[in-house]
């Protein structure tokens, strides 16, 4: 599907840098139209030598497969360079996915940017 | 597969990614309009987008010249049917029963449709197309029948 032009995609992805950590801030929704803009972007990290990232998922409308896809692709790449991937999400009907397909137990999941925070100071 | 019976809505647009939340967006329209329940209607927009999204896959990558997929909606008395047709290569319906191997590993589309729906059946022949369809019940706590 690389021949379709995803000029906006209707996913927003804005960076940001916390406690060490690149934090992704998604909005919109996030499906195989707009899924690749958030390939690219870990992919950009992850080459630019970031690989602890966080995707903050609490202003995603909508997440299918080919989302969960991107963020497991994600979290291989960066575990194959020693790094993390985890994600902020306070919403149940995006934690619900996360909990049907079993991947609550491999990313590590924060309740807010605070919860990171906190996290981050503990570790 | 045969079909089920009431309001047909029919959608048929390009096999290209970006018509997929079009798909979502009518499927929410009818079902809010029949008092499912915002978690009901959740779940039918990520079955009805992994349904339409293996169908624009399997359909030839969104090239333009690739035929157009079909999103059938029936409203029927206390449940919604949703229909994807594409008039792809089809491939052996067997391979959506084998297991995931490992939870990392591809394949969530199928194990989130099975987990969302009521029901979901897909019939596929090698060169044939493959038609995929879920239908979703109103429980009483949906405000329905």
């Amino acid at each position: 599907m690389d021949n379709e032009e995803r000029a906006d995609a209707g996913l927003d992805v804005s960076l940001e840098n916390v406690g060490g950590f690149s934090l992704i801030h998604l909005a919109g929704e996030v499906d195989v139209y707009s899924a690749p803009k958030l390939r690219e972007t870990i992919k950009g990290l992850v080459e630019d030598g970031n690989c602890n990232i966080v995707v903050d998922l609490e202003r995603v409308a909508f997440l299918d497969s080919t989302g969960l896809g991107v963020l497991v692709g994600g979290l291989k790449r960066v575990k194959h360079l020693r790094g993390e991937l985890g994600i902020i999400c306070n919403q149940e009907k995006i934690l619900r996915i996360f909990r049907i397909t079993g991947l609550t137990k491999v990313f590590p999941i924060y309740r807010s940017r605070e919860d990171l925070l906190a996290n981050v100071k503990e570790a | 597969m045969p079909g089920k019976e009431g309001t047909v809505f029919e959608l048929e647009m390009p096999a290209k990614a970006k018509y997929v939340g079009l798909a979502r967006l009518m499927a929410a329209s009818i079902a809010r309009r029949m008092n499912f329940a915002e978690e009901s209607i959740d779940d039918l927009k990520i079955a009805i987008s992994e349904m339409c999204t293996n169908a624009i896959v399997h359909t030839g990558n969104g090239l333009a010249e690739k035929p157009p997929i079909t999103v059938r909606y029936v409203e029927g008395d206390g449940f919604l049917n949703v229909e994807v047709r594409d008039q792809g290569p089809g491939f052996d319906p067997a391979i959506l029963d084998k297991k995931r191997e490992g939870i990392l590993s591809k394949g969530f589309g199928i194990a989130l449709i099975k987990s969302l729906v009521d029901e979901f059946e897909c019939d596929s022949r090698v060169d044939g197309g493959t038609v995929a369809s879920i239908t979703k019940y109103l429980k009483p706590e949906n405000g329905g029948a």
